[in-house]
């Protein structure tokens, strides 16, 4: 609870240390602020509690969640020192803002109560739909920001009307209540309650861009500025996968037989749309909008198939794709800068001729993105599929792998396009604070694939 | 009493036919805030009152006038709907109609549920909204806050003028540009 009072205080302060008009001092605060979230976070594990009529429930599922978000929070905020060294006005607004969304984050990861979630996932978006508009000048921005905007608010709704039909039938906002009233139905559920549910569940499903609530997240993806892409396909994605778990654990589990099968059938066309899309995509902000819907479908694929025990297995795999997206949008922001703002996947061309180790780090994120050992991304996919094939969930789980493979092409094509040669010469300035992010997030993927078992166990 | 019932529902739903069928966009506007004030009245007969009166100041009153505002400014009296293609008009009939069904289908069972806690002449009173607020829904009460704090920063982001001939740091020649 302190963690949360603590964050929100952060990010008045760094709202307020805009007035002093030093943009440098704006990271470098944020990110001790964020420190001491941390420490105070991770002071709450194993000492979870109920707060406020256990409108929030800081359990150990929610500390993990919570701080794997803290970290990639403040590796985004650390290359915000250089994204916004140019940016000559708001960047307190907008490292105040993305606070204000990492509050919201917390609320998703912990609530007990569907008014949490819901204040939760609407403190989460309302930034980002600012956040999204970042360039004010720029057409595709001001699109992005209105198209989340316009999509995000009528989810919400539907997403509000599903929480209005659940208290309509079960009197309670409360997600064990819920629980106990769903159990009394010995599964003879109302349907008012059934669409309830499946409203509810449509309004996480958008959060975390499962296919078909999809539409939104290639264009915002695309016309939101990078740091603020990477914002939203790293902690809003956590927020929404760990906000989703707990709605199923809480309250939700099990499923009645309708609902489970639609949940079913979005699993299979999310890693359909998700991998298929991105094979014809040109431009990498849109690639990696697909690659992440398809991420969406292998992490609801382990969520549905063995609840209970598929809570580590969500963490690793969240941190794990995170700690991969960060740096490649580092290196994306790199050659676009050297390549006169091209965002094509061509904009990678030379890269290896210019910066050599910075190709082979490439390499090695896109491969973990694509699954290949001995990357973690490789063991987080593998976790997915030993838990649903140990479930019997067999054939959704070839098909999850023959979409994996198919996955391997569009990320190789992007590793390719690095290691082709550029027509134009490309000064890629790389200053002290990337090279070490790049290196530190391409170590940590390595290190957390190779020893796996002596970090878990 | 259900007399009133009756009425403020049929002149909801005659509002409502002419808020779609209507033309011109005042019209509409106007005829949506008739079925907000009925919807008021509907409230009340349901004894809350706080209900009735926050709808009434901040649909009617606040957000309605703001749409009559922008309708009138921007003058789009005129009937400059765009026309959408057949397909798509075929399709979202469709769809609404599967999902009119499905809502029927679900409420049709609605009446058997009974309500699970007894009626008082206390519910919907401001002083038991107030008293559950400040009790139990005391954390999403305060944290609603940060909600609104976001809101408003990024008004004045979107709304401030910035200097004259600022434009966003879009990529320049000499490999210092972000975004």
């Amino acid at each position: 609870m302190s963690a949360l009072i603590i964050t929100v205080v952060l990010g008045i302060v760094v709202l307020y240390l805009g007035f002093l008009n030093k943009k440098a001092i704006l990271s470098p605060v944020a990110v001790a602020g964020l420190l001491v979230v941390l420490w105070f976070t991770s002071g709450e594990w194993n000492s979870g509690a109920a707060y406020f009529h256990d409108m929030v429930v800081f359990d150990n599922f929610s500390v993990a969640f919570n701080i794997s978000m803290i970290i990639l929070t403040i590796l985004i905020f650390l290359f915000g020192m250089d994204y916004y060294r140019t940016m000559e006005f708001h960047v307190s607004e907008h490292y105040a803002l993305m606070i204000f969304a990492l509050t919201g984050a917390f609320l998703m990861t912990s609530f007990s109560n569907f008014i949490m979630l819901f204040l939760g996932i609407e403190i989460l978006s309302i930034p980002l739909y600012i956040l999204a508009g970042g360039k004010k000048y720029s057409y595709r921005s001001n699109e992005a920001s209105f198209k989340y905007f316009m999509l995000g608010s009528f989810a919400t709704t539907i997403f509000l009307f599903g929480i209005a039909l659940i208290y309509g039938t079960t009197a309670s906002f409360y997600l064990p209540e819920i629980e106990q009233y769903v159990a009394g139905c010995n599964g003879e559920l109302h349907p008012m309650l059934m669409i309830g549910l499946l409203f509810v569940l449509i309004g996480v499903a958008f959060k975390i861009a499962a296919a078909p609530f999809h539409f939104w997240s290639p264009d915002v993806y695309e016309g939101a500025p990078t740091l603020v892409t990477v914002f939203m396909s790293t902690v809003a994605k956590t927020a929404g996968i760990a906000a989703f778990y707990r709605l199923l654990g809480m309250g939700l589990l099990p499923l009645p037989v309708p609902l489970e099968r639609a949940l079913w059938v979005m699993t299979g066309l999310t890693l359909l749309v998700g991998n298929m899309g991105a094979l014809r995509q040109t431009s990498f902000k849109r690639l990696l909008a697909y690659s992440s819907i398809a991420h969406s479908g292998f992490i609801m694929l382990a969520m549905l198939s063995q609840h209970d025990n598929s809570a580590s297995t969500l963490l690793y795999y969240t941190f794990v794709y995170s700690l991969a997206v960060i740096p490649v949008f580092i290196i994306f922001i790199l050659v676009k800068r050297a390549s006169n703002g091209l965002e094509q996947l061509s904009a990678f061309n030379g890269l290896f001729r210019e910066k050599p180790w910075i190709a082979a780090a490439f390499v090695i994120l896109m491969a973990s993105l694509a699954g290949i050992p001995p990357t973690s991304g490789f063991l987080a996919k593998f976790q997915v599929f030993v838990l649903s094939i140990g479930q019997g969930y067999l054939f959704i789980s070839l098909f999850a792998i023959v979409m994996a493979i198919v996955g391997v092409y569009y990320y190789f094509m992007v590793i390719r396009e690095a290691y082709t040669e550029s027509e134009f010469a490309k000064p890629i300035v790389l200053n002290q604070l990337n090279a070490a992010l790049i290196l530190i997030c391409t170590l940590g993927v390595l290190i957390l694939g190779i020893f796996y078992r002596a970090i878990i166990i | 009493m259900s007399f009133l019932f009756y009425f403020l529902s049929a002149i909801m739903i005659i509002s409502g036919l002419l808020l779609v069928f209507s033309k011109s966009p005042i019209n509409s506007v106007i005829a949506l805030i008739v079925c907000f004030i009925a919807m008021g009245g509907q409230y009340i007969l349901l004894n809350a009152q706080f209900l009735a009166v926050v709808h009434i100041i901040v649909y009617t009153g606040a957000i309605m006038v703001l749409f009559l505002f922008v309708i009138m400014l921007l003058n789009l009296n005129k009937t400059t709907i765009p026309q959408k293609t057949s397909l798509t008009r075929v399709s979202a009939v469709i769809a609404g109609g599967l999902f009119f069904l499905v809502m029927i289908a679900a409420s049709r069972q609605a009446l058997e549920i009974t309500p699970r806690y007894p009626f008082d002449g206390h519910t919907g009173l401001v002083s038991a909204i107030g008293k559950s607020l400040f009790h139990e829904f005391l954390l999403p009460f305060e944290i609603s806050s940060v909600l609104f704090i976001s809101a408003m920063i990024g008004a004045v982001m979107f709304g401030k003028k910035d200097p004259p001939g600022y434009s966003d740091p879009v990529y320049r020649n000499n490999n210092t540009g972000t975004a």
